[in-house]
């Protein structure tokens, strides 16, 4: 039923918020987290930061940064303990932070005992209140379930930065375009294994995609894989690529939840339905495409 | 990331592409086009074989140079020309249209670049129409020129005030009607979609 997913997806990452200010001070890896609850690794953060808003790391600085504000106030430990405490590696870096959410050093607000600083909630009860309420339907997104085919497509890898895969479809295409197997009607996709949010730049995997036939053969850097058919939720982002997180959180923190179904561990793909080259980037139009587990027909 | 400056023509040449929501006068000149030609209904079969030959030739010309080192441009969007044997043409069956459709091209582009992208575009099984696009260079001159917004088949909404504006100013239209697409069918409702309508004008002889 969809409101029983509903309430298992809140009270599924309800676990995982409390295991993560259980272990603040441990290293989580997104493998953990994702397994206190259930949810598949493979889209986790996504999910995390669709519904809370923030990423897992920044979830974690901020309830490091509340337990320092407590520490300043309860303890005599020298700042530059609280500091390391918190995870921060200076005394500067540390009061940048502590600055930015309280409006005050972090000296000054020991000094004044934390009275004038910027009110801030405890941000656990805070969130098990707000789990309380119903945290879709905030951001409207259209989704459709579509079964698609499997797809055997021509790839050439991208290793780096999102913003400069641009060069790797400079190379790509020309290489395609060259031995004729481009036209205006091709499908065109992205294959992303990892979230830019929580991969370092250096180490984020990208697949510049090109639908091909069975003949086509791999080349040097031209490879071939074939991508899973099956059930995909899909949503279409109208704008800049830049934008393309928001409307992945919008489907992974709004309208997964309601949905009744779980992701599954395999890549989402973006199919790029404009050229960039002739478009203006408010015109552009991109479907996004997120795996999802094979229904049990519960609804 | 070195990215060779692209060349885009409907950028550099603005002018072309006014699209108000009154009929305006604007001058052409002359401008080179990958073109292919074919009778039929829009949407229709011939239609849609046209379409991927010459965006097959466009693509595979333009990746080709561009792999090469010979320079980067964008494609263009897609125009087209229409006109019918005599009369109007909205008195003559769809299947009886004439149609030359049209991608703004640089200069640069040659015959030759286009015979090598219809042999590689054959070697891999593509139909025998990649053959049939050529280069050619058109002069309009002095046209009326006003966008219009919604389906094709309303285009008669926008071409009456176009008429209309020509006579007011002493001009006649003659040669082709000349469309030019700025939106993809395939993902705009029909009443959003907008297209520029072109007509080549001259005085009027009494």
């Amino acid at each position: 039923m969809k409101r029983g997913t509903l309430t298992s997806y809140k009270e599924r990452m309800v676990r995982v918020l409390e295991y993560i200010l259980k272990n603040l001070d441990e290293p989580m890896p997104l493998a953990d987290l994702a397994g206190v609850a259930c949810f598949s690794p493979y889209h986790f953060h996504r999910i995390f930061r669709g519904i809370m808003g923030r990423s897992v790391i920044e979830h974690v600085r901020l309830l490091r940064l509340e337990r320092a504000a407590g520490s300043l106030l309860e303890s005599a430990k020298p700042i530059i303990q609280i500091a390391l405490d918190a995870g921060y590696e200076s005394h500067e870096a540390f009061s940048r932070a502590f600055r930015k959410k309280y409006g005050l050093s972090p000296s000054r607000f020991r000094r004044t005992s934390g009275v004038d600083c910027r009110r801030h909630g405890n941000e656990m009860d805070r969130l098990v209140t707000q789990m309380g309420q119903p945290f879709a339907g905030e951001v409207i997104v259209n989704v459709t379930i579509k079964t698609v085919a499997a797809k055997r497509v021509a790839y050439m890898e991208h290793r780096g930065p999102y913003n400069e895969c641009g060069g790797t479809w400079d190379r790509f295409l020309p290489e395609l375009g060259k031995r004729g197997l481009l036209g205006g009607e091709n499908l065109i996709l992205g294959l992303c294994h990892n979230d830019p949010e929580v991969t370092p730049p250096e180490d984020i995997r990208y697949d510049a995609c090109v639908v091909v036939d069975d003949d086509f053969q791999a080349e040097g850097e031209i490879k071939v894989q074939v991508i899973e058919g099956g059930e995909y939720a899909v949503t279409t982002h109208f704008g800049p690529y830049h934008q393309l997180n928001l409307s992945y959180a919008a489907l992974a923190g709004s309208w997964l939840p309601n949905s009744g179904r779980e992701l599954r561990s395999a890549p989402a793909y973006e199919i790029y339905i404009t050229d960039p080259e002739g478009t203006e980037p408010e015109d552009m139009i991109t479907d996004i495409y997120m795996p999802l587990e094979t229904s049990r027909g519960e609804n | 990331m070195p990215t060779m400056e692209k060349i885009d023509l409907f950028k550099q040449h603005k002018a072309d592409y006014v699209a108000k929501r009154n009929p305006v006068l604007v001058e052409i000149a002359e401008t080179t086009y990958l073109a292919i030609e074919f009778q039929g209904a829009p949407g229709g079969p011939a239609f849609t074989d046209a379409v991927g030959a010459l965006y097959a030739i466009a693509y595979t010309v333009k990746m080709t140079r561009k792999a090469e080192g010979l320079g980067d441009y964008v494609i263009c969007k897609l125009e087209s020309l229409m006109w019918v044997e005599a009369g109007d043409p909205a008195l003559v069956p769809k299947d009886q249209w004439h149609w030359r459709l049209l991608i703004r091209t640089p200069e640069v582009v040659s015959p030759q670049d286009l015979e090598r992208a219809s042999e590689v575009l054959l070697s891999k099984g593509k139909p025998a129409g990649v053959r049939d696009v050529y280069l050619t260079k058109l002069t309009e001159g002095l046209c009326v020129q006003m966008l219009h917004q919604g389906s094709y088949e309303s285009e008669g909404d926008t071409i009456a005030p176009m008429t209309a504006f020509a006579e007011e100013k002493s001009l006649t239209f003659h040669s082709h009607h000349h469309e030019i697409y700025l939106s993809d069918p395939r993902r705009v409702p029909p009443e959003r979609l907008k297209t520029i309508l072109r007509h080549p004008v001259r005085p009027a002889t009494l």
